[in-house]
């Protein structure tokens, strides 16, 4: 599972930490060597983390720590509230009416996503349905179509209209009956200035409840720059972390989602339709330093 | 531009602390950065100083070196062998299919012959996916309905190569986690049946120290003789081709960059120096 790398060089370092009979500033230096490591070895932005190692250390050599309190733990929930805070607020999707489009990068797993909330959606008893605005991916048509099948979403698409908001247009009349309809879109990425120039105008024209990143759990240093391009394109609302099943750290995403500042509101872990979780910060975090 | 310089002499440790940021940032993983700035150690132990665009060159040459690593001694055109079998695999997304396409094209174009297996029976809409690039490009898809058995056809995509005398065979299979091990055994299962000459892994320029995780995990349970790099034409950096070539010895063989038929290019270590640092 994604971070177990992560987890487990944290937590070996919180070993040492609570191991050591005193704190001294050398102590606290060897941390921060440590952690650096773990989050970069994770794919975590290596400004990221440098900020927050700086922080880190900044307030495990000046604050004191209450009453009752070692200095060692206090220094583990300094910590635990600087990784926290980078995980971004703790925020959920909402069950109800409503319109969700997707975007990302190539192949990160939006169409399957859109499997997901539908199936996801369905179960909690909202109708829901598709529009297909990928108008540029072979088969994106058919990839949509067969997962509106598998789900009993309702379908809309314009097979070779490749103007992507006469699409969204037309579909309002088809699913105005839909109680959760769900945008899918092109993959791209921010040096692509025509797709950029696309999704700002297909936003425009959908004016969604939610916008959400979906991107997978193998991304990189990039991961940030992409999501603040496509955060100032359409005005991203959360974030879909996708692959948690394999090996991917997730570094590079959660760098994207302290970067754009939203929510992550669920993860994929797996291929199949059912392998969608919501998402907590708290648990997250809990789970990757075995709190 | 990693290699912006001017002719000042710069402190040769601070010139490392700058580059183990830059080198990172480009998603070359930990170990081999620190690999890279060892190597640049080692090769001016003598030297406290140096003139930032010597420092600069130097550093360039190892970069050059290690990326001369990952070159294919062998030439696909030339190998003695009808049909040549490739079979590609890799995780979820990174890029098998349009590769396939891609190199159909590419093939053609040099006059060979393609016939292509459908054998990703699992995504939805895989098998249209591949069979829009065979009509667009006049090649030949076997395919058969969803859920169908993946070795059955890549077994039928070759006797029809066979029968035809084709000279190239390439084998889409669905996009597996290296983590989910019924999935790897059944494409144990389409290498065992297919027998391919060569198996080609693909993996996604944006991803970071993931991609020698994957590379790891599917050299060993599957084996594979060479690699491709997808979407080298995005913001992503490729710094992970730096890792593949100083820790695997299977080559690169092409480099995905964009989604039209020609943006797939043969592997080119100056390309990459160039594209990806500027
Ligand atoms: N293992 C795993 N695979 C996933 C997950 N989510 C998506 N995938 C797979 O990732 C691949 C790409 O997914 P798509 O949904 O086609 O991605 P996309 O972002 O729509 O791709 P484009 O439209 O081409 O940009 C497919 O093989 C999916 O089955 C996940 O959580 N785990
Ligand atoms: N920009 C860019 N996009 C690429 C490149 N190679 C592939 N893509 C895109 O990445 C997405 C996924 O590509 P596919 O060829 O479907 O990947 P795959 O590995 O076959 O995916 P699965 O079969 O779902 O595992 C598609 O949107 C492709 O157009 C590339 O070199 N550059
Ligand atoms: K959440
Ligand atoms: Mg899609
Ligand atoms: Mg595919």
């Amino acid at each position: 599972m994604a971070l177990d790398n992560l987890s487990s060089s944290l937590r070996e370092t919180f070993r040492k930490i609570t191991g050591s009979s005193y704190i001294d500033k050398n102590v606290i230096k060897e941390m921060i060597r440590d952690i650096q490591r773990a989050l970069l070895k994770a794919d975590v932005n290596v400004k990221l983390t440098l900020d927050l190692s700086r922080k880190i250390e900044e307030r495990s050599e000046n604050e004191k720590p209450p009453a009752g309190m070692t200095p060692q733990d206090y220094i583990l929930k300094i910590v635990y509230e600087e990784l926290l805070a980078i995980l971004g607020k703790s925020s959920n999707l909402k069950i109800q009416p409503q319109t969700i489009m997707l975007v990302g990068l190539y192949g990160q797993g939006k169409t399957t996503t859109a499997g997901k909330l539908a199936r996801f959606f369905i179960k909690k008893g909202l109708s829901t349905g598709f529009v297909a605005c990928d108008v540029h991916r072979p088969a994106a048509f058919e990839q949509l179509r067969t997962l509106s099948e598998q789900t009993g979403a309702k379908f809309f698409g314009i097979k070779g209209e490749k103007n992507p908001v006469k699409i969204f247009n037309q579909s309002i009349e088809e699913l105005k009956d839909i109680q959760v309809k769900i945008v899918d879109t092109s993959g791209r990425d921010s040096l692509d200035s025509d797709l950029l120039d696309e999704i700002t105008k297909l936003k425009k024209a959908v004016n969604p409840d939610e916008v959400l990143l979906v991107i997978d759990a193998t991304v990189g240093q990039q991961a940030g720059p992409q999501a603040k391009s496509l955060m100032d394109a359409t005005g991203l609302t959360g974030v879909i972390i996708t692959k948690m099943d394999g090996t991917g750290k997730a570094g590079g995403a959660l760098s994207a989602v302290a970067q754009t500042g939203v929510p992550v509101y669920m993860i994929g872990t797996g291929e199949h339709l059912e392998d969608f979780e919501i998402f907590s910060p708290k648990k997250f975090l809990g789970r990757l330093l075995g709190m | 531009n990693l290699f912006r310089g001017n002719k000042d002499e710069i402190e040769l440790s601070r010139f490392r602390d700058e580059y183990f940021e830059i080198l990172l940032e480009s998603d070359v993983s930990l170990e081999t950065v620190e690999y890279i700035l060892d190597m640049f150690q080692q090769k001016h132990v003598k030297q406290k100083r140096l003139k930032r665009t010597e420092a600069i060159e130097s550093l360039k040459e190892i970069l050059l070196e290690i990326l001369l690593k990952a070159k294919p001694s062998v030439d696909l055109l030339n190998i003695n062998r009808k049909p040549l079998v490739i079979m590609f695999i890799g995780i979820n997304g990174t890029g098998k299919t349009t590769t396939i396409a891609r190199l159909s094209y590419m093939l053609k174009n040099k006059g060979k012959s393609v016939v292509v297996a459908a054998s990703d029976t699992f995504r939805a809409g895989a098998i249209e996916q591949i069979r829009y690039h065979g009509d667009e490009l006049g090649i030949r898809v076997i395919s058969q309905t969803m859920g169908s058995d993946p070795s059955a056809i890549a077994f039928d995509a070759i006797e029809h190569a066979r029968a035809r005398n084709l000279d190239f065979v390439l084998i889409d299979t669905a996009g597996r986690m290296q983590t989910n091990k019924n999935l790897m055994d059944e494409m144990k299962k389409i290498k065992r049946v297919a027998k391919p000459d060569m198996t080609f892994l693909t993996v996604d320029a944006m991803a970071a120290s993931d991609a020698i995780e994957q590379a790891t995990t599917f050299l060993k349970d599957i084996k594979f003789d060479g690699i491709v790099v997808n979407k080298l034409d995005t913001d992503a950096r490729g710094g992970a081709i730096f890792s593949i070539a100083h820790m695997f010895k299977e080559p690169i063989y092409f480099l995905g960059v964009g989604q039209k038929m020609e943006e797939l290019i043969p592997y080119d270590p100056q390309f990459i120096i160039k594209k990806i640092f500027g």
